[in-house]
C-alpha cells in the first residue's frame, strides 16, 4: 500500500508525529478518498486496529458491499450527517469509541468538496474535543489527492500530493466555536511544512 | 600489478565517476573546515545528494539491460507526474488524457528495448500528438482545448521520448572495434551533461558578470556558459574511449551536450518562472526536484543521440 501510494505521488511527510502516541483524534481536510487510505498507511500498526475513520452514512452505507468493505478493511465508522438529523446519536457513538481508548480520523468539512478549497468545519469535532480534552488531536494538512482521485470520479491519475503530518497536542479552548477556530489553524499552519 | 588502462572501459569510467565525488566530497570537507558556511553547507548537500543518484544511476546502467530499461521508464514516470503536477496549464478534465500520456511510457520503452527504431522514432511525434488532441476533441470541452493539445504533448516530449534515447542507446547494435558499447554511450552523455551543469554553475560562480537571460535565469552567465563549454569539451575528449568516436568527433560531441544541456535547462527554467516556482519539487535534497536534476539532459540526450547515429549508424 505505501509503494502504491508513493508511485501514483503521495508524499508523507513527519510520519513519525505518530510514534509513541495510543490514543488520538485524527483531524484532516479532505479532498479525495485517497486521503483516508494515505494517513490510515501512515498509522503505526499497534494502534490502526483500534483507528476508525469517520464517514457518512447517506455515502458509504448507501451500498451494503461499499459498507463491508469499508468496514473491513478501514474498520469504518459510519455516522449519519446532521442534516439528516443524526447529530445527538452520531456524537454519542463516537464519544463511545473514545471512552474505549479507541481512535478517530475525522475529515472536519464533512465531505471531499472542491480540491485546495476548505470549507468550513462541521461542528462535531468541536463537541468531541470538548468532551475529551485530555485525548490529544493530530492534525493533517493534505494538499493535492483531489487531482489524483477527484469527488466522482473513478480513475485515479498519477499527480504529486503532500500529506503533512502535524504534532499532537492538547485543545486549550473550551467553548466549540473557538475549539473549531484553533484545530483550523493547526491544520492551516501545516501548509508551509519544509 | 592491476593498471588502469587493464580495466575495461566502463570499469574506468566508475573510477572517474568515484574520483569525482571523492574529490568534491574532500574539498568541501576542507573548505568548512576553513571557512564554515550556509553556501558551502548547501554545497555539501547536493554533493550528498549527488552521491545517492550516481550510485542509483551506475547500478541501474550497469548491472542488468531490464533493470535499466525500467528504472529509464520510471524516471520518465516521475519526471511526467512532475511537470503535470507543477503545470497550469493542464485542466482538470484532462486527467484521462494525461493518464493516456503515462500509457505511452510503456510502450516507447518497449520499442527501445525491441531496438525496432522506426516505432521508437515515430510512435510519440506522430501518433501520440494526434491521438492525445483526438482524445481532448472527444471531451468536448473546447475551452482552453488548445492549451492542452500543445502542452501536454510538450510534456511527453520533454520527460519521455527524450529519456527514452538513453535507453535506447543500450539497444544499438555493436559496431566493430567498439568494446565500450551502449552502456559507454550512456555514461558519457549523463556524466557529461551533468558535468557540464557544474562546470556552469562554478565557473559562473567564479567568473560571471555578463548575464545571458536575466528574467529566465538570472545565475547564467556567459562566463559559466562559455566555461562550462570549454570544460565539457575537455572531459569528452578524457572521455573518448567509451565512445567509438574519432578526437574530432568527440570534441564535438562535448560541444553538442554542453550547448544543449544550457538549452534545457533554460526551457525547463521558464516552464518554471511561469508558474512562479523555483524547483520541481522537493524529490532530491539540495536539487530540487527530479526535472530540476534532468533539465538539460531531456535535451543533450536525444541530440547527442541522434549524432551517434548520424556518425555511426548511417
Amino acid at each position: 500500500m505505501p509503494v502504491l501510494l508513493r508511485v501514483v505521488g503521495v508524499g508523507i511527510r513527519n510520519k513519525g508525529a505518530f510514534q509513541g502516541q495510543k490514543q488520538f483524534i485524527v483531524v484532516a481536510n479532505h479532498n479525495s478518498h485517497i486521503d483516508t487510505m494515505a494517513l490510515m498507511s501512515s498509522i503505526p500498526a499497534k494502534v490502526l486496529n483500534r483507528t476508525h475513520p469517520v464517514a457518512a452514512a447517506t455515502y458509504f452505507g448507501k451500498k451494503s458491499w461499499l459498507a463491508m468493505i469499508s468496514k473491513l478493511f478501514v474498520n469504518t465508522v459510519l455516522i449519519k450527517r446532521s442534516e439528516e438529523g443524526g447529530e445527538s446519536t452520531a456524537l454519542d457513538a463516537l464519544d463511545k469509541y473514545l471512552s474505549n481508548g479507541h481512535s478517530l480520523l475525522i475529515f472536519p468539512e464533512g465531505s471531499r468538496g472542491e480540491p485546495e478549497k476548505m470549507q468550513t468545519f462541521r461542528k462535531g469535532i468541536g463537541v468531541l474535543l470538548q468532551r475529551n480534552p485530555h485525548i490529544p488531536f493530530v492534525p493533517v494538512y493534505i494538499q493535492g489527492t483531489g487531482k489524483i482521485l477527484p469527488k466522482g470520479e473513478r480513475l485515479i491519475v498519477p499527480y504529486d500530493a503532500q500529506v503533512t503530518i502535524g504534532e499532537a497536542q492538547l485543545v486549550k479552548a473550551k467553548e466549540i466555536e473557538l475549539i473549531l477556530e484553533e484545530v483550523k489553524e493547526a491544520i492551516l499552519a501545516l501548509k508551509d511544512y519544509k | 600489478m592491476l593498471y588502469f588502462k587493464d580495466l575495461t572501459e566502463i570499469q574506468q569510467m566508475i573510477l572517474v565517476i568515484l574520483g569525482v565525488l571523492v574529490f568534491a566530497t574532500t574539498l568541501f570537507w576542507i573548505w568548512k573546515k576553513i571557512k564554515p558556511g550556509p553556501q558551502v553547507d548547501e554545497l555539501m548537500t547536493r554533493t550528498k545528494s549527488w552521491w545517492v543518484m550516481a550510485s542509483i544511476f551506475t547500478t541501474a546502467a550497469l548491472v542488468h539491460p531490464l533493470i535499466s530499461f525500467a528504472a529509464f521508464a520510471f524516471l520518465s514516470f516521475a519526471a511526467l507526474r512532475e511537470l503535470s503536477s507543477i503545470s497550469k496549464n493542464a485542466r482538470i478534465e484532462d486527467r484521462s488524457v494525461i493518464f493516456w500520456a503515462y500509457l505511452a511510457i510503456p510502450v516507447q520503452y518497449l520499442f527501445a528495448y525491441m531496438g525496432w527504431f522506426a516505432p521508437f522514432v515515430v510512435f510519440i511525434p506522430v501518433f501520440m500528438f494526434t491521438w492525445i488532441p483526438f482524445l481532448l476533441v472527444l471531451k468536448g470541452h473546447t475551452q482552453d482545448i488548445a492549451r492542452s493539445m500543445s502542452v501536454i504533448p510538450t510534456h511527453l516530449m520533454l520527460t519521455v521520448f527524450s529519456i527514452s534515447h538513453l535507453a535506447y542507446l543500450l539497444s544499438l547494435p555493436e559496431l566493430p572495434h567498439f568494446n565500450a558499447g551502449g552502456r559507454g554511450l550512456l555514461l558519457f552523455v549523463v556524466f557529461l551533461t551533468e558535468m557540464n551543469d557544474v562546470f556552469q554553475f562554478t565557473w559562473g560562480k567564479l567568473l560571471g558578470r555578463h548575464k545571458i537571460i536575466e528574467k529566465i535565469s538570472p545565475n547564467k552567465t556567459w562566463e559559466g556558459f562559455i566555461g562550462g563549454i570549454i570544460s565539457t569539451i575537455g572531459a569528452a575528449f578524457l572521455l573518448r574511449f567509451l565512445t567509438p568516436f574519432t578526437t574530432v568527433e568527440a570534441l564535438g560531441a562535448g560541444l553538442l551536450i554542453a550547448c544543449m544541456g544550457f538549452v534545457g535547462d533554460i526551457i525547463v527554467s521558464a516552464i518554471k518562472r511561469d508558474f512562479g516556482l523555483k524547483d520541481t519539487g522537493t524529490a532530491i535534497k539540495g536539487h530540487g526536484g527530479i526535472l530540476d536534476r534532468i533539465d538539460s539532459l531531456a535535451i543533450s540526450a536525444p541530440f547527442f543521440f541522434y549524432y551517434v547515429y548520424l556518425i555511426c549508424y548511417w
